[in-house]
C-alpha cells in the first residue's frame, strides 16, 4: 500500500508523531497508556497504525496484524487535516465526520492530545 | 509510576445495551410525568397515551439503528442530524434539547430534595444540593460507573417498581372504585393529543443508546437495543400508568373528576368541605414525588422507603450521565469557540473538563431554584415533550436523506416516515398547549383552591 493517498495519510501522522515527540511533558502526561490506534480513509484505500508503549510512539506503521485498540474512520481530508494538526479533531467528531470504535476514554485522551498539540 | 491505563474495550452484551437504553430513559421526572398523566387523562386512556407514544417511537428506533449503522458516531443525534441536515442546522435543533435536559436535572435535583426530606430529618432544598454536588463530585472525580453497573442499577430500579406497582394494582382491584379509577370518562381530543405527548417525553433518552455505537463492534446491535428498550419501557410505563390509577382509590379526597367538568367539580368541592394544608408545606412536596405514594399503596413503610432508594438511584445515573455527556459537549464548543475558551480546559490526569462541569454544575443549581412552582415545572415537562418530538421527527426524516437513505428505498417509505415525523410534531406541540390548559383537579386540589 505505497499510493499517493497512502503516502499522504503517512505523511499527516508523521507531523502528528514529530509533534507529539517534541512536547515530552505531553508524552509524560501519558505514562502508562500503551494502546494501538488505527486510522483509515473512508474515501480512499488508506490506513495507518501507531501503537503507544507506555505513552511513547512505539511504531508507526501501514499495518498491524494486532487489532487496533482504537479505530478511526473519516474521509482522507479531515484525517490529514487533524493529523497535521491544522484542525482540532473535536469538531469533525462532534459533527460526525470522524467515526471512532473503541473506549471512549481512549478516544477522549487522543482528542486531549490533538488539542493540546493543535495551534489553534 | 503509570499516570493513566488503557481503556479496557470489551463490548457491552444486548442485555446490557437494552438495560442502558432504558436507564437512560427512566428517571424520577417520569414519575411525575406519569402523574401528571393520571391527573390528565388517567387509567387505561393513560396506558393508550403509552402505547401510541412508544409505536412512534418504535419507528423512531429503526430509523436511529439505520442512522448509527451509516455513522456509527458517539456524538449520536448531533452527529446524525448534522450529516443530514448540516451543521448549523443539526446545532440549532440540539442546543434547545441539551438546555432542556438541564432543566430536567434541575427537576431531578427537586424531586430528590422532597424525596430525601420525607426519608431524612433535611430539608428539600439541601437535599437537591447535596445530590447535585455529590453526584457532579464524582464525575469531577472521573470516576465513571461501568456499563454493567448501569445495567444492574437498571435492573433492580425496573424490577423493584414493577413489583410496587403490580401489588398496588392487586391491592386495589378488590375495592368498588377500582372500574372507575381504571376507566375514568373519556378526556377531549385534545387533552388526549396532549397526554400522548406527554408521553413521549417519558422515552426521552432511550435514544442515547446509540452513543455506545464505539463500543460495540457488532452491526445492527444497536438498533436491536433500541427496539428492544421501546417494548421493555412500554410494559414498564403502561404498568406504572395503572398502578397510579389506583394509589387514591379509598381515599375520599382523591375522587376522580370528568375531565372539564366545572359543575361536578364544584358540587363535589361543595360537597366535601375539607381543608387540605397550605402550599409549600410538607404536603404540597407529595405532587412532586406521587412514586412514594406507589410504595404507601403497597401497604408497606419499607416499601415506601426502598422506593426512595430507587429514587436516588435513578437520579444519580441520570444526572451522571447527563454531566459526562454534555460536560464533553460543552467542551467541544469551546474548542470550537462557541462557548468561552476556558471551558475548553481538560484536566489532564482525570480526562475530564473541571470548568465545562463546573459549569454545568452552576446551572444545575441556579435552575434548580429558578423552577420552584409546580406551573414551572409542568412547563419544563411539556416543554421537553416538544423538543423531543421536534429532534425526533428530525431524525426520523433524516433517515430518509443523504447519506443514510439506500438507493433505492421504495417512496412509500419516505411517505411513512414523513407522516411520523409530522406525528412526533404534533404530539408534542399539543403536550405543550395542554400545559398552557390545565388539567380537572381531582377533588382535593379543588377543595385546596376554595
Amino acid at each position: 500500500m505505497n499510493s499517493p493517498v497512502q503516502e499522504r495519510l503517512r505523511q499527516a501522522l508523521a507531523c502528528f508523531v514529530t509533534a507529539y515527540e517534541a512536547s515530552p511533558e505531553l508524552v509524560a502526561e501519558q505514562r502508562g497508556w500503551s494502546p494501538i490506534i488505527a486510522l483509515a480513509a473512508s474515501d480512499a484505500p488508506a490506513r495507518v497504525v501507531v501503537s503507544l508503549d507506555d505513552g511513547r510512539i512505539a511504531r508507526a506503521a501501514a499495518a498491524e496484524t494486532t487489532p487496533p485498540t482504537l479505530e478511526i474512520t473519516g474521509d482522507l481530508d479531515t484525517l490529514c487535516d487533524v493529523l497535521a494538526l491544522r484542525r482540532d479533531p473535536n469538531e469533525p467528531y462532534l459533527f460526525g465526520e470522524l467515526v471512532v470504535t473503541g473506549a471512549e476514554a481512549d478516544f477522549v485522551r487522543l482528542d486531549y492530545i490533538a488539542s493540546r498539540l493543535c495551534p489553534t | 509510576m503509570p499516570h493513566v491505563k488503557t481503556a479496557k474495550t470489551a463490548a457491552p452484551g444486548p442485555v446490557t445495551l437494552v438495560a442502558t437504553g432504558c436507564g437512560t430513559a427512566i428517571a424520577c421526572v417520569c414519575a411525575l410525568d406519569l402523574g401528571e398523566l393520571e391527573r390528565r387523562l388517567g387509567g387505561l386512556w393513560s396506558v393508550l397515551a403509552v402505547a401510541v407514544a412508544a409505536l412512534l417511537c418504535a419507528a423512531l428506533a429503526r430509523a436511529l439503528g439505520r442512522l448509527s449503522t451509516v455513522v456509527p458516531s458517539g456524538a449520536g443525534l448531533m452527529a446524525f442530524l448534522s450529516r443530514g441536515l448540516g451543521r448549523r442546522v443539526g446545532l440549532m435543533l440540539m442546543l434547545p434539547y441539551v438546555a432542556l435536559v438541564m432543566a430536567l436535572v434541575a427537576v431531578e435535583a427537586r424531586i430528590v430534595g422532597a424525596v430525601s426530606a420525607r426519608l431524612l430529618p433535611i430539608s428539600p432544598t439541601v437535599g437537591a444540593l447535596v445530590f447535585l454536588v455529590w453526584t457532579w463530585a464524582i464525575a469531577r472525580s472521573g470516576l465513571r460507573p461501568g456499563l454493567r453497573a448501569q445495567a444492574v442499577a437498571t435492573g433492580v430500579l425496573m424490577i423493584g417498581f414493577s413489583l410496587l406497582a403490580l401489588a398496588g394494582v392487586i391491592g386495589a382491584a378488590h375495592r368498588p372504585d377500582f372500574a372507575v379509577h381504571i376507566l375514568p370518562a373519556a378526556p377531549s381530543p385534545l387533552a388526549l393529543l396532549g397526554g400522548i405527548g406527554q408521553a413521549l417525553f417519558l422515552f426521552m433518552g432511550f435514544e442515547l443508546v446509540t452513543n455506545q455505537v464505539e463500543l460495540v463492534r457488532a452491526p445492527g446491535a444497536i438498533g436491536s437495543a433500541l427496539s428492544r428498550s421501546v417494548r421493555l419501557l412500554t410494559v414498564f410505563y403502561a404498568l406504572m400508568a395503572l398502578a397510579f390509577s389506583t394509589i387514591n382509590i379509598g381515599d375520599p379526597q382523591r375522587v376522580p373528576i370528568p375531565p372539564r367538568d366545572g359543575l361536578r367539580q364544584a358540587e363535589l368541592a361543595s360537597a366535601h368541605a375539607i381543608v387540605l394544608p397550605p402550599p409549600g408545606s410538607g404536603a404540597d412536596g407529595d405532587w412532586l414525588t406521587p412514586q412514594l405514594g406507589l410504595g404507601a399503596a403497597a401497604g408497606s413503610p419499607i416499601g415506601a422507603a426502598a422506593i426512595g432508594l430507587l429514587c436516588m438511584l435513578a437520579s444519580f445515573t441520570s444526572f451522571n450521565g447527563a454531566l459526562l455527556t454534555l460536560s464533553r459537549l460543552v467542551y467541544a464548543l469551546a474548542a470550537q469557540g462557541m462557548l468561552p475558551r476556558r471551558l475548553a480546559r481538560m484536566d489532564a490526569k482525570r480526562m475530564v473538563p473541571p470548568d465545562a462541569l463546573a459549569a454545568l454544575l452552576a446551572a444545575a443549581v441556579a435552575l434548580t431554584f429558578l423552577l420552584s412552582t409546580r406551573a414551572l415545572i409542568n412547563a419544563v415537562l411539556a416543554g421537553a415533550a416538544g423538543v423531543a418530538g421536534l429532534v425526533w421527527a428530525a431524525a426520523v426524516t433524516v433517515r430518509e436523506r443523504p447519506p443514510f437513505v439506500e438507493p433505492d428505498r421504495p417512496r412509500r417509505h419516505r411517505v411513512a416516515a414523513l407522516a411520523v415525523a409530522a406525528l412526533f410534531v404534533v404530539f408534542g406541540c399539543g403536550a405543550i398547549v395542554e400545559c398552557l390548559n390545565p388539567p380537572a383537579p381531582v377533588l382535593a386540589e379543588v377543595v385546596h383552591a376554595h
